[in-house]
This record gives structure tokens, sequence and C-alpha cells, in this order.
């Protein structure tokens, strides 16, 4: 008798068994089903007090607009944020993960979480998985060791940068911040920077659009500055409006009381509250 | 040679809307102006905005300047390669047949040539969706409708390209009239007037712009009617 | 192989034709060839990019007064349906009708060229084609194609000296003799109840309610096939337009909605 080999699936986690029947269906030419992806524009930077993290709000599936105003910049700890890239699901499940891991190695520890224990976590994550969680990152912070910031590939290797950008707008983005960007930016002009940066992957790359989101992290504070700029308003409202010129016919109105069908018991007991 | 060579193909999608309005004695064409491209033809995956396109043409010597006497206009989305290949056919032949017959084509005639210059590409057919619209031998307006290897019909209304599946179903709520195989034959016109339309159109490529991402940047309008040919501009989202 | 370019040859030349300068212009049309080592491969792909109008219900049968021809008015791409107004009986001459399933385009273009030869064989016997001549020339054609990715179902019906005539020809080459036929997705349902209630001695009325009947079901079964009932009659005079009905308003002429007893009136406000 043949020996038969048992690989016992390791608890827990995802399981890869389908990957070579899916590849093998792909290449037959089966479509496998769309997930929402945020083909974003995503960016960071350092400036002379701290980190400031900049995201479209566009999430797309195919080619229609799923969401027009979708939040792309993460809450990892207090002083440390995290733009995602890629499908919409696993950037927001991984991120919710390792802040949630930071969250208790705080109370473990009683200290503020550092970036690169945050990087740390979210890499050995994305590796382990070989690039089937599909999230780009951009992870920036301000901890005891000053600000830091970071890219995050899908497979887990990481950048570490004075300037970063992610997603499909990221070369339009860089084009800008490789002009542009020098040591020691003030506040202000950082933050119009990314912007510029921003605005350069919403106005020139399809999959980026709708507003500026902004986070500036500096020590001991951050400030989120939601929908920073709205510059795509629409572009034209009908002024009469539209109405809806048919109407469904009602051809017969039928009411059976619920008395004649069911006994009512007047000042029965009230429902307990 | 390499796999990649595998994998290519003759067709691109520059993506692209079009819409077009038959009215009493007017006809609206619109399209928008938007390009769209891969940066690697291989993998597709980044698609980026090209630049501004004249899309709309009025079938007279190709890129000439509007003139009173057209009688068509023709509007087209899919793969500009062979919409502009297309576009220039048609304009040529137009161009031989003034000459023979000392008069502009009508646009039913400008249809059906249409019609044959995308069929006798059957085989290797132009990847182009067109909208053909203008005033019929009555002044009536008229709009023809196309798929990519020929087949047409003549509609109140229309919508080609990557917004059509976002506008149709809106025109058809708005402008839905009887249909013209019905018989007794019912009266099927466009109950809109002409500002209406311009409207409506306005309306239609404002929001397919919200949500498509293949269309934008600039919405170009062409009005035919009994007193001569116009065009109009509007922005639309260039996100 | 030999492909038959004879109907596409332009009866009126135009000046210069054989100018390199017009090149592809104005010569006689005829079709290109995509240059390609797999050609199936290329039109199984370029096709898909392109392919319009699949699903369709047409149907026509001989009785005793003559050739009656229906089909409903749906072209759809896939899912989304293209239009609810397809005229899917094209008319060839005053005296015979086709019918349009498959491919739009190869249907439109082709039957347009078969009332361009039959015109000329008109001018050249001084006598009309037959319904046998005309489906032989259309499967002719058809065949030359053969294998080229065309596709055609369609019926030849029309009355000539012979009486009426019935012939269905399709893209693979086939052409056959008949009194009744159906072709299209929605085929299965019309025959359905078109075998039902078949017979020969119908009168006009009759034969054009069993028509319309069956294409109220088959719409009413089939997705693909919806819209308008178009049904069409050719008797010795040639053929007549008898109705065409909306099948959103045949099905409640067949199901009426029966006013049932109302127990109170909903009060206004």
């Amino acid at each position: 008798m043949a020996k038969v080999e048992v690989d016992a699936p390791p608890k827990g986690g995802f399981s890869f068994d389908l990957c070579r029947r899916n590849d093998m269906l792909s290449k037959k030419g089966v479509k496998p089903p769309s997930y929402l992806k945020t083909g974003t524009t995503i960016v960071g930077l350092i400036f002379q007090d701290g980190v400031i993290l900049g995201a479209d709000t566009r999430a797309t599936e195919g080619p229609i607009v799923a969401d027009k105003n979708c939040e792309k910049i993460h809450y990892m700890a207090p002083n440390i944020y995290c733009c995602g890239a890629g499908t919409a699901a696993d950037t927001e499940a991984v991120t919710d993960t390792i802040s949630s891991q930071l969250k208790l190695h705080r109370y473990h520890t009683g200290r503020e979480s550092r970036v690169v224990t945050a990087l740390t976590l979210l890499k050995s994550h994305l590796f382990r998985y070989q690039g089937h969680v599909s999230a780009a990152l951009v992870l920036g912070g301000v901890d005891v060791t000053g600000p830091h910031l970071h890219t995050i590939y899908p497979h887990g290797s990481t950048d570490t940068l004075p300037f970063a950008t992610m997603g499909s707008g990221s070369l339009a983005a860089m084009a800008v911040f490789e002009s542009k960007y020098h040591e020691g930016l003030s506040k202000d002009e950082g933050v119009k920077l990314v912007c510029e940066a921003i605005c350069s992957g919403i106005f020139n790359d399809l999959g980026s659009g709708s507003n500026v989101d902004i986070c500036v992290i500096t020590k001991g504070q951050k400030e989120y500055l939601r929908n920073h700029l709205s510059p795509n308003p629409r572009t034209y409202v009908s002024s009469k409006g539209y109405t809806f010129t048919k109407k469904t016919e009602v051809l017969l109105t039928k009411i059976t009381p619920l008395k004649k069908l069911v006994d009512v018991i007047e000042g029965g007991d009230a429902m307990e509250e | 040679m390499t796999k990649q060579h595998q994998n290519w193909s003759p067709y691109d999608n520059n993506g692209g809307t079009c819409v077009a309005i038959a009215g009493a004695d007017y006809c609206v064409v619109a399209a928008d102006t938007r390009a769209v491209g891969c940066i690697s033809p291989f993998t597709g995956a980044v698609r980026q905005k090209l630049g501004m396109l004249r899309v709309i043409s009025h079938l007279g010597m190709f890129g000439g300047e509007l003139s009173r006497a057209d009688k068509s206009l023709m509007a087209s989305s899919g793969f500009q390669a062979d919409v502009r290949a297309l576009q220039k056919v048609l304009a040529a032949r137009h161009l031989i047949y003034q000459h023979q017959h000392n008069k502009q084509m009508s646009c039913p005639a400008m249809a059906q040539l249409l019609s044959n210059t995308l069929y006798y590409k059957r085989f290797f057919p132009y990847y182009a969706f067109n909208v053909l619209g203008g005033l019929d031998t009555e002044g009536k307006g008229c709009v023809f409708t196309y798929d990519a290897v020929g087949s047409y019909e003549r509609v109140g209304y229309s919508s080609q390209g990557s917004g059509a599946t976002l506008i149709t179903p809106f025109l058809d709520n708005q402008l839905k009239s009887p249909s013209p195989l019905l018989l007794p034959a019912k009266d099927a016109v466009t109950p809109l007037s002409e500002s209406e339309a311009i409207d409506l159109v306005k309306t239609c490529f404002a929001s397919a712009t919200e949500r498509d991402i293949y269309t934008g940047d600039k919405l170009e309008i062409v009005v035919i009617n009994a007193d001569g040919i116009r065009r109009e501009y509007m922005e639309l989202r260039k996100d | 192989m030999k492909i038959d370019f004879s109907g596409l040859e332009s009866t009126a030349p135009l000046c210069g034709a054989n100018s390199e300068m017009f090149d592809g212009i104005s010569t006689s049309p005829s079709f290109q060839i995509p240059d390609t080592t797999d050609f199936d491969d290329f039109q199984k792909e370029a096709i898909q990019m392109v392919k319009p109008a699949k699903g369709t219900t047409t149907l026509a049968f001989i009785f005793k007064e003559g050739v009656m021809v229906a089909a409903d008015s749906r072209a759809s791409m896939g899912g989304y349906i293209s239009s609810q107004s397809v005229k899917k009986i094209i008319e060839i001459n005053p005296y015979m009708l086709g019918t349009m399933a498959g491919g739009a385009a190869d249907c439109q273009f082709w039957h347009r060229n078969l009332g361009i030869k039959c015109r000329l064989h008109e001018l050249a016997n001084k006598r009309r084609i037959s319904v046998t001549g005309a489906s032989k020339l259309l499967a002719n054609i058809l065949y030359s194609y053969r294998g080229m990715g065309l596709s055609v179902g369609t019926m030849i019906a029309g009355w000539d000296e012979k009486g009426p005539g019935l012939y269905y020809v399709d893209s693979e080459g086939g052409r056959l003799k008949g009194t009744k036929f159906s072709v299209g997705s929605g085929s299965p349902y019309a025959y359905g109840i078109l075998d039902s209630g078949y017979r020969y001695d119908m009168t006009v009325e009759e034969a054009a309610e069993l028509a319309r009947r069956s294409i109220y079901h088959a719409t009413f079964r089939d997705g693909a096939s919806g819209g308008v009932a178009s049904v069409y009659y050719v008797g010795p005079t040639g053929w007549k337009k008898l109705s065409g009905d909306d099948v959103g308003e045949l099905h409640y002429m067949y199901n009426p909605v029966e006013p049932t007893v109302v127990e109170q009136e909903m009060s206004e406000a």
C-alpha cells in the first residue's frame, strides 16, 4: 500500500490550499471575484519637528469609484499613524491587528510605543503571508528616539526614508518630492508639499482622487486634518432638478385589520423594561 | 521570443464616454476629452491620463473647423488609434463624395457608410464604439448607435463608452419613448427643448465623472440645428 | 480557400479607383485580414471584445394562407441589454423577409447584401428571384466564410411563383427547406407553443395569434429575449406587418389581473 502523506494544516491563520487551484482556474480564464482596491496615492515626509502623512480618499472597484471619501490614514498608536494602499480589507485588518498588539504591548511595558516596534510587527506579519496580504504601507510616527518614516511592501520588505510615496500614484507624488523636498522643512512648508504631492497623484493617476487627508505628528501631539483640501467638487448641478415621472400605479388596496385575526387582550401585563 | 510577446495585443482601451440626443429639430452630441493609457502595456497595472483629445468629428476635412454645411457628427470611444483611423477614412470618403456629387452626404447615408466601413474590418475590427448624430433629410434630429463591427440602429438617444452603463439607465428614465416597432405606431419624439437636452447631457456627464474613473477633464458638446452648428465646452472633475 | 467578394464590388466605380493614392479608400472594398500566425485565436479574442446580440427568439412557419414570421427585439451583450428595439425581421424586398439571430452586424450586413443581389437578379431576368434561389445565394456566401467566425442563424421566408417558401440558413453552411422553424436561444420555448398549437389550415388571424403567443412565452422564460413581439405575414401580394406588441403589455393581456374583493378602502391622507 502506498505511503500516505498527511499535511495537517497548522491551526489558525490563512489556508493556502486553494492557491494552486485558483492559479489554474485563472489560467483557464475564470475571473476571480473583485475586491475593493484603494488604487491610491499615499505619502509621508519628515520635517523639522516630526512626521507628516498624506493620502487621497478614493476607493475603486475596477473602473468604478466605490467610495469617494474613504479614510486611508489608519491609527496605530497615539504617536504612530499608518497610510494603507492595496486591498482595502487587508490594509484595514493588518493595521487594526498590529494596533491592538501595540496597545497590549503598552499595557505590558507602560511605555510609549516605538515606530520600529510597529514596523517589525507589520513586516513579520506580511512576510509570513508571502504577499497574499496585499497591503502597501507608509508608516510614520514620533517616539522617544525621534521622528521615523518607513515604507512596507506587501511581501514584507521595508525602507527607511526621509520622504516616501506608495500606491498607484506613487510615481506622480515622488516626482513632486524629488524636486522640492529638502531637510528642515517647517510645518507649513511640509503640509503644503504633502498636499502638492497628493494632488499630483489625484490629478494624474486614475486610481486616486477626491480629497486630501493629512496627519501631522510631532513630539507629544498629533493633528489629523481630515479632508484638508477638497479640490474636486461636482462641476454641474442642473438648475431645475429631476423628477421621476412614472409612478407605480395602485391597482388594489386591501387592508386586513390585525384585530380580526388575533385576540387582543386589553390592559395586559406591561412588557418588562 | 520572450513571454511578453505572447501577451501582446494590437488593441488598447483609452476609455471615454459619448452621448447623443436627437430632438424634433436639433441634435446634441457630446463626449469627454480624457484619454487614458498604461505606463506598461504588458501588465496594464498603472493607468494614467495621457492627455486631452478632441473626440467629436464633424466629418469635414479632418481637423478642419465646423462649417454650417455639416450634417453629421460622430463621437467615438475605445482605442484612439482605431478611432482616428476610422474618422480619417470616413472624412476622406466624404470628401470624395462631395467632389462627385457637389453636396454634403446626408446623415442617414453617412450612417450606412459608417456601418459598411466598420463591417469591412469584420475580421480585424476597429476597436471603436461610435454614435453618429445629425439632421435627417426632413430636418429632424437623428441619432445612430453602433457596435464595433457595424450593426447599427436609429434611436432617439444613445450613450457609448466606459460611462455608458452609468448614463444609459438615466437617459432611459428621462427620455424613454414608445418602441418604433409597435403597431399601431405611437408617437416617439424626445419631448425636450434644445436647452433642456443640453442641460440633461451636462448632468449625465457630471454624474458619470463622479463614479467612472475613465471619464473626466472636459466635456465637449456640439449642437446641430436648422440655424447651423456650434460647439461649447464644460469643465468636468479632473481627478 | 476562395472568398466570394462578388457582392461587395461597387456597381458605380469611382474615378481613379486604381490609384495608389486612394489605397484602401476608393478601391472596391474587401475584408482586411489581420497579419497573424494564429488567426483562430486572434478572432476569438477580437470578437470577444466587440461581440453584440446573442440571445434571440425568432420563428417562421408555413400555413394554408402563406408564411407567418415573428421575432422579439432584444439585443444583449452578456448580461447587459444593449437595445430593446432591434429590427430582427429584415425586409429584403416586398415579397421576402429574413430573420436575424446570432451576430447583429453579420445578419444586418449580409441581408442587405442579399437584398442587392436579389434586385440585380430581378433587373437581369425580369422576374423576381425565388425563395430557393435567394436562400442559396446567402448560404453560398456564408459557406465561403465558414470557420472564420461569422455567426448567423437566419430564416428566409417569402412568396414566389411556386407559392410560399421557407428556408433556414446558418453560418456553418447549413440550408434547410421546411415548414416550421424557430431560431435563437428562446427557440425551445417557442417550439413548445408552436408545435402544440400548429395546424396547416389556420386562418391568418389564428396563425398571427399563435406566432405572437410563441414569442411571448419565449420572452417570458428566456432572459436574453424580450422587448417587442413583431409579427409579419407573407401572402400572395407580399409581406405585411400585422402587429408589434410590447411583451410586457402582452403579459397582462394573457394573464389579466383578477380584481379581488376589496375588504376596506384605504382612506385618503
